[in-house]
């Protein structure tokens, strides 16, 4: 289970006309897409929404591993779904609030299973971010298969000496995560410390304003996907409200 | 006894990590297990304890199927001690870390009393009792995960890359607990890159390769084939490419045989 979800939230590079697109022209498809999501206001305009993500998505193969996101969105979606019935709105609508949630995780998701931590950074840096608050989330971002490959292995390890983690009351369960949470923190705190260190090294901070290897550059089909998602945005947002 | 019937693995992204492998292990047997990175020895490991459950086929523990039993009842039979020592210790001492095994599989207090003192003092441990494991050494670390699986005396010890990392001092020590447990009838499964640690043992030695068992038999045979530790992308323990320089039919199994030998022999 815990390999599914680090499968789905990691980042692999895929050769295809969507990844090689600047990080910026993705991210304003992204943008668009959520924006339009959050403006459809009926469960047929969502479904127009998720069939229109799923094009690029398609095109840069990445329907499967976004497919399992979303089945993790589900469980919120229900949630919202039960929790605004309940309150007393009509199936309909609660039924759109649900699925504009799928919507809109699907149209963040687009941007994040097709930019890599690096050209995340370079977008961030391109927006003028103080650096080290780039550094802090990229890292942040990075470090979450790998925590999630520590958990597995300390899983393994502990099942191994005798833990059952789905044994016993609910008192015994929280007890049950112990041996599994402080191995995982205490790995994280030896890795930042490692990084640290590491960093510093190699003059991290040296310098005020620190060259890039890359440099971002938007082409032609940059251009042509950024003026197709934001005219088709704003089509899309006109003729909602108008029909 | 522990039983794989052509047990295949597939992962979930669908990396074939072991490939029909049939193995039969007494547990009273030392056995070493050698393979380049990725070959698929600790997959091999998992299955052992049913941490990992075979896509195909079959694993029997005292001819139990994995499937049917729990990971923790096989673990009181099959004692699994894995490489990173940072992945399992979180108890506040030393002493609180041996006894967690020992309550989970049930032993009552005056047992568990017992058997920490006994495994303290076998593994030289006594003196850091109320340490904190984190603060240990890379060395001390690794002893007390060894202690602490030991001390709800499995039939078999399995010691994936034991000496990662060790000391001379830890190295000898570690020959030292495998021996005490073949004297006491138990089994000892190693898997090591170390196979200069491995050739005194001169154990039944597994090569993997891909997922497969390339050879099964015993070291001085297989250190001695120096194309199955080509496939295998092994290399020779320097005594035994001594041997083959030499032209020995049978290799040398330690320094003092060799220096034994050879004095004899001009
Ligand atoms: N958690 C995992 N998820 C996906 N693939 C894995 C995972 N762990 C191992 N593998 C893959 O399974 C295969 C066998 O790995 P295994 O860890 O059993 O090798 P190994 O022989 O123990 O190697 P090493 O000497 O590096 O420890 C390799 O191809 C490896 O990349
Ligand atoms: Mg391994």
């Amino acid at each position: 289970m815990a390999y599914m979800l680090a499968e789905g939230l990691t980042f692999r590079y895929e050769d295809s006309p969507i990844h090689r697109r600047d990080p910026r022209a993705k991210l304003l498809l992204s943008i668009c897409l959520f924006i339009v999501a959050l403006s459809s206001n009926s469960v047929i305009h969502i479904l127009i929404v998720l069939a229109l993500i799923s094009i690029p998505a398609m095109i840069a193969n990445i329907l499967k591993r976004m497919a399992k996101t979303l089945v993790f969105s589900l469980t919120f979606s229900v949630f919202i779904f039960v929790v605004n019935f309940a309150v007393g709105y009509d199936v309909m609508y609660s039924l759109t609030l649900a699925l504009r949630f799928i919507a809109i995780v699907a149209a963040a998701s687009l941007f994040f299973l097709t930019t890599s931590p690096d050209e995340l950074e370079y977008v961030m840096r391109w927006m003028k971010l103080p650096r080290d608050f780039v550094f802090a989330f990229v890292t942040a971002v990075r470090f979450v298969p790998v925590l999630l490959l520590d958990l597995l292995q300390i899983l393994d390890a502990q099942k191994s000496r005798g833990l059952e983690v789905e044994r016993g009351g609910p008192v015994k369960r929280i007890r049950n995560l112990i041996p599994i949470l402080i191995p995982l923190i205490v790995n994280a705190l030896i890795r930042s410390g490692e990084l640290a260190e590491a960093m510093e090294a190699r003059g991290y901070g040296a310098v005020k304003r620190p060259t890039s290897l890359y440099v971002l550059s938007f082409d032609k089909w940059d251009a042509i996907l950024s003026s197709l998602s934001v005219i088709g945005s704003v089509i899309f947002i006109y003729l909602s409200f108008l029909l | 006894m522990i039983k794989f019937e052509s047990v295949t693995f597939i992962r979930p992204n669908g990396v074939v990590a072991l490939k029909d492998i049939n193995l039969e292990i007494e547990k009273n047997e030392l056995v070493t297990i050698v393979g380049a990175n990725g070959a698929g020895k600790t997959t091999l490991l998992k299955h052992m304890n049913g941490l990992l459950k075979p896509t195909k086929g079959r694993v029997l523990i005292d001819g139990v199927d994995t499937r049917k039993t729990s990971v923790a009842s096989l673990s009181k039979k099959i004692g699994l001690v894995f490489q990173n020592p940072d992945h399992q210790l979180f108890s506040e001492s030393v002493e609180a870390e041996i006894v967690f095994g020992l309550k989970n599989f049930g032993f009552d207090e005056r047992e568990i009393k017992r058997r920490t003192e006994k495994i303290l003092e076998f593994f030289g441990l006594k003196e850091l009792r109320d340490r904190a494991p984190l603060t240990l050494s890379g060395g001390e670390k690794k002893r007390l995960c060894i202690a602490a699986v030991l001390a709800w005396d499995p039939d078999v010890l399995v010691l994936d890359e034991p000496t990662v990392g060790q000391d001379l001092q830890n190295r000898l020590k570690l020959y030292e607990v495998i021996n005490e447990l073949r004297r006491r009838g138990k089994g000892v499964i190693i898997v090591s890159h170390d196979i200069e640690f491995l050739w005194p043992l001169q154990a039944r030695t597994i090569v993997m390769a891909d997922g497969e068992i390339l050879k099964d038999g015993p070291a001085y045979e297989v250190f001695m084939d120096r194309e199955l530790l080509k496939a295998a992308r092994i290399r020779q323990p320097q005594l035994a490419e001594l041997s083959t320089k030499l032209s020995l039919n049978f290799p040398f199994k330690g320094v003092e045989d060799a220096v034994e030998r050879l004095l004899r022999s001009d």
